[in-house]
């Protein structure tokens, strides 16, 4: 397994994995809006054969009602054959970094689907989000969302005591987790 | 302005606001006011207003109309700019960037410095890599807005993307003496310094290049890209104690990026050294730093050796195991290249046994052992009747061993059990798509695609390639070219819109300073066919062309004309009544989607308010795309982009050679493909078999002229030297004697100069002797395939006897089973059977 910040050359083969695994979609331009407006934040799995097994694909909010920085996941998938791996919470935590770093964001954001309860118990118990609010009919065919939230001032107090390369989150902020993302991995707009 | 007739004060005004409302597209007011103008006899054919009124009406999507207009105008105001202007717009609506990039020539003719006209202008050289004119342009703009920060970024990324570094820099140099302290979080700025470190990297410039992110990296946000710049500048420097120091860092970042680990092994070099165990003891403390990272007790596995691999593998293995990890072996598999590794795998799993019977059939799938295979599934399958991952797995080695229909059983049912899950939903449909099941495909797709849409459209819709590709296979398949040829289309113009993406982000990045990520764009765009879904759909394409050329339909053909021989009539007329019933429900789907797709368009120009993305393109209909007139230009167009971007694949030569072949008097293209395809792999089959036909090819030509006559010559005499088409296959059989592939297409050459040679070269093609590589279920139905299309002269016998043979070999493959089932000669199901 192999994760890295995605490059423009991925792109296309991130949409190819959200196609065989999530039901929201977007066209090519869309991925391209994420990679040139904010070439740090989305991160890639691929496997040995460097095929692409899950993506994030992640955001900055633009004009941010609360006018605090903060990210938006946009879309987070795991192919089902890779699934049991961390591989979620890597690229999450790799991307949220990022966001903190590039950035300055406070926060990050998603949405999920009220009836994937799969997903819900990824961000909640893996991911350390929480909901924040409902927004109703979110979805094309009329289904609620929870807007949920992390914060990111674990990442934030490492970074303020930043010294070139040399400082690690990694460790610290992933040990004593269990393993838990064995189900649907979803997060979308 | 140099405009013929200006208006007076009245009318001037009025046109002032036809302008306002195009702007704010209030299109329909526009032409209002252009109407109160144009009303007025005097004015009645004023070119501006005429030409206002042309663009006014396009944005409605009255594109004829639009187009008299504004040639109207224009020739009634051959000297304004606006009219120029205007007419460039229109054609670049049409996506005619050429034309407009010689009306916006000539409207700056009129108006040199007019800004909107040379910053569109500049959109369009970019979009069409005239690079000069670019940069040409982009210093009109700097000299007349140089307090603009676009102005001067624009016009050092020309020179850049010019490769004229030095000009680039010194420009970005200038440019950044001007910028106040950067507050903290900059981040345009921190891109800035990041595209201005970019350009000295490729300049060749390291030192400076370090220098430079050294002394700003205080300001650069992107702490990630100075440390990975850093460790790669510190490696190609010598400085490998620094560089290792950095990469060591990195890995503390993210420890599961394979990169960090063989910049620190470039860097320190302790493997060198003559014992492994060093480096195996680096990965061991890394593991132990980070417990939950893979990568670093993954990457051992690959390069030790004997005993302590052993113990690596078991440590990894026994891990895994007990936190349960079915992806385990998906992991694993690149290391059974090594028979040495797959023993001591398959040793240790056996040894686990109980619980771990997943495992051993991962192992024995692979290793081809699939009776066994089979066997530790259905175990586990008792063990936990639930598991998808068996039911997937199970399909998968059906797939190997050639049952389709079974395969596409074992696929649904793991799609049963979980149907929220679109990953297995979507392995369904691409196994059902195989077994030529396309109905069923696209309904098993329908459970997650829009509502209201059928699934074939929303597919298409979302870029959705993989579906489209393994659709165009299917209907080649079963014969139906137009409809595979029409997926193949969909796949191309995929590309063509992915190109035209760039245009927006050509401000927009300039704008946003991601001028790193901007660049890459444009060289991604740049190379875009060179992507595996733009070669398969090509290839599919290509191969159908050139079986249309060989064998046009007959104007009353059915396209799959199905063999009707053998019928009796009442069984002819059941199916005919059938093949009606089909067709009048496909109709009847037809027009319902047809309705559909109208309903939306109305909508969409309702909610765009007449925003025309690009022309309107022509629809593509099957029975129309598989009578084409011109099957070997279209392969062509197909073929183009895979001459471009492809030219170390051998197949591109291949098929490029099997296409002018068929053009007659191409005998210089079909040089041109052989003496690539040598530069690619000068040893593959398919080309060996152009090379030979070539040179029987040209010794059947009466005269050439005397130019063509002496480069044929010449070249010939490199590639062939004094050989003859005999010689030369005799020692290609020979050099690869143990190649099936080689073998069938050295037989089938044999039989072709010398039809004498019948029966040796069939038992050379039909060998299935143990000592032979790559007897595998592909291949071998390559050869019967072979066989069947005469190839080899009539062999009736020859196929029965190969194809029992065959069967007793893979005993599942439907293509051996006798008597053939219903999809007959569909070998290619497994032809891109890549285990996904």
């Amino acid at each position: 397994m192999n994760i890295r910040c995605a490059t423009p050359e991925d792109l296309m083969n991130m949409q190819h994995c959200n196609l065989l695994c999530l039901p929201e979609n977007y066209q090519m331009k869309y991925y391209f809006y994420h990679g040139l407006s904010w070439p740090q934040l989305s991160y890639v799995a691929e496997d040995e054969g460097g095929k692409i097994v899950g993506y994030v694909l992640a955001k900055m909010e633009e004009d941010p009602e609360d006018s605090v920085p903060h990210g938006h996941i946009t879309s987070l998938a795991v192919k089902r054959s890779h699934r049991r791996l961390g591989l979620a919470q890597k690229l999450m935590d790799q991307a949220s970094r990022a966001m903190v770093e590039c950035f300055n964001a406070q926060y990050v954001s998603l949405h999920v689907r009220k009836s994937n309860r799969a997903a819900l118990h990824l961000y909640t118990e893996t991911l350390k989000f929480s909901i924040s609010e409902v927004e109703p009919k979110y979805y094309a065919d009329g289904e609620d969302a929870y807007a949920m939230r992390r914060d990111l001032s674990e990442f934030r107090d490492k970074i303020s005591s930043r010294a070139d390369c040399s400082f690690s989150t990694y460790g610290t902020c992933l040990q004593g987790q269990l393993l838990c993302d064995r189900a649907l991995v979803a997060g979308s707009v | 302005m140099p405009t013929n007739n200006p208006l007076p004060p009245k009318e001037n005004a009025l046109f002032k606001r036809i302008l306002k409302c195009y702007e704010q597209k209030q299109y329909k007011n526009g032409l209002k006011f252009a109407k109160q103008i144009l009303g007025n006899p005097k004015f009645s054919e004023h070119g501006e207003t005429l030409a206002m009124k042309g663009l006014t009406l396009n944005c409605l999507g009255r594109k004829e109309e639009a187009y008299d207009y504004v040639r109207r105008g224009l020739r009634n105001d051959l000297k304004s700019h606006v009219c120029w202007h205007v007419y460039g717009l229109l054609q670049r609506s049409d996506r005619k960037y050429d034309e407009a990039i010689k009306c916006y020539r000539n409207a700056l003719k009129w108006d040199k410095d007019n800004l909107q006209i040379l910053r569109d202008l500049s959109l369009l050289q970019i979009q069409m890599r005239d690079l000069e004119g670019y940069r040409d342009t982009r210093y009109q703009l700097l000299v007349l807005r140089p307090a603009q920060r676009a102005s001067w970024i624009g016009y050092a990324m020309a020179y850049h993307l010019l490769k004229d570094f030095s000009m680039a820099l010194r420009i970005l140099e200038e440019f950044r003496k001007t910028q106040s302290q950067p507050k903290p979080f900059d981040y345009e700025h921190s891109e800035l310094l990041l595209y201005q470190n970019m350009v000295m990297r490729e300049a060749g410039m390291h030192v400076n290049a370090l220098q430079h992110l050294q002394e700003y990296e205080h300001q650069i946000v992107d702490r990630l890209c100075v440390c990975e710049t850093k460790a790669e500048l510190l490696l190609t420097l010598g400085r490998r104690e620094e560089a290792a120091a950095i990469y060591r860092d990195l890995i503390n970042r993210n420890p599961e990026n394979k990169a960090y680990y063989k910049g620190y092994e470039e860097a320190d070099h302790f493997w060198v050294s003559e014992n492994p165990e060093d480096r195996i003891g680096f990965y061991k403390e890394i593991s132990e730093l980070f417990p939950r990272a893979t990568t670093p007790r993954r990457l051992p596995l690959t390069f030790a050796i004997g005993e302590s691999f052993k113990n690596l593998v078991d440590t990894y293995l026994r891990k895994e195991l007990r936190k349960g990890v079915p992806p385990l072996f998906v992991v694993l598999r690149p290391l059974y290249s090594d028979p040495e590794k797959v023993k001591i795998i398959e040793e240790l799993v056996t040894g686990y046994e109980q619980n771990l019977r997943e495992v051993g059939c991962f192992d024995r799938g692979k290793t081809r052992q699939l009776q066994r295979a089979m066997e530790y599934v259905d175990k586990g399958l008792e063990h936990t009747p639930l598991l998808i991952e068996l039911y997937v797995l199970k399909a998968k080695i059906y797939k190997h061993a050639g049952d389709m229909e079974e395969a596409v059983r074992m696929m649904d049912e793991a799609q049963s059990l979980d149907t929220a899950d679109r990953y297995t939903n979507s392995k369904c449909a691409k196994y059902m798509l195989r077994a030529g099941l396309i109905q069923e495909a696209c309904d098993m797709c329908s459970k997650f695609t829009r509502e209201g849409v059928s699934a074939v459209e929303s597919l298409n819709e979302m870029q959705c390639m993989w579906f489209q590709t393994e659709c165009a296979a299917a209907y080649q398949r079963l014969g139906k070219w137009g409809e595979a040829l029409k997926k193949c289309h969909e796949i191309d113009r995929h590309f063509t819109e992915i190109i035209e993406d760039q245009f927006d982000f050509h401000t927009y990045c300039m704008r946003k300073m991601t001028l790193r990520a901007y660049v890459s764009l444009l060289r991604l765009e740049d190379q875009l066919r060179s992507h595996h879904f733009y070669f398969k759909a090509a290839r599919i394409a290509i191969q159908i062309y050139l079986h249309l050329h060989d064998h046009p339909l007959a104007d009353s053909e059915q396209e799959n004309n199905m063999d009707t021989e053998n019928l009796t009539p009442s069984e002819l007329k059941k199916m005919k009544r059938k093949q009606r019933k089909a067709q009048k429900k496909a109709e009847v789907e037809q027009q319902k989607q047809r309705a559909e797709l109208e309903r939306r368009e109305q909508g969409k120009t309702k909610a765009t308010d007449g925003e025309l993305d690009g022309p309107k393109e022509e629809e593509l209909i099957p029975d129309k795309l598989a009578r084409t007139e011109e099957p070997l230009e279209q392969a062509i167009k197909f073929l183009r982009p895979l001459q471009n971007l492809l030219p170390e694949c051998v197949e591109t030569h291949t098929v490029a050679y099997k296409i002018y072949s068929r053009k007659g008097s191409k005998l210089l293209l079909m040089l041109q493909s052989i003496k690539r395809g040598i530069a690619a792999d000068p040893n593959d089959p398919q080309l060996h078999t152009c090379l030979i036909r070539f040179y029987m090819h040209v010794k059947g030509q009466a005269e050439l002229p005397a130019p063509v006559q002496t480069v044929i010559e010449q070249e010939m005499g490199k590639i062939y030297g004094s050989k003859d088409p005999k010689t030369l296959n005799e020692e290609f059989l020979s050099t690869n004697s143990c190649s099936l592939q080689h073998l069938l297409a050295g037989a089938q050459m044999m039989y072709l100069l010398d039809k004498s040679t019948q029966e040796k070269a069939i038992s050379l093609a039909t060998t299935l002797s143990s000592e032979i590589q790559g007897i595998s279920l592909k291949t071998c139905c390559h050869v019967l395939e072979s066989l069947k299309s005469g190839d080899f002269g009539c062999c009736d016998k020859t196929v029965q006897e190969y194809q029992m043979k065959c069967h007793s070999l893979f005993p599942c493959a439907a293509v051996f089973m006798n008597p053939s089932p219903k999809v007959v000669g569909d070998c290619a199901i497994l032809t891109n059977g890549s285990v996904s």
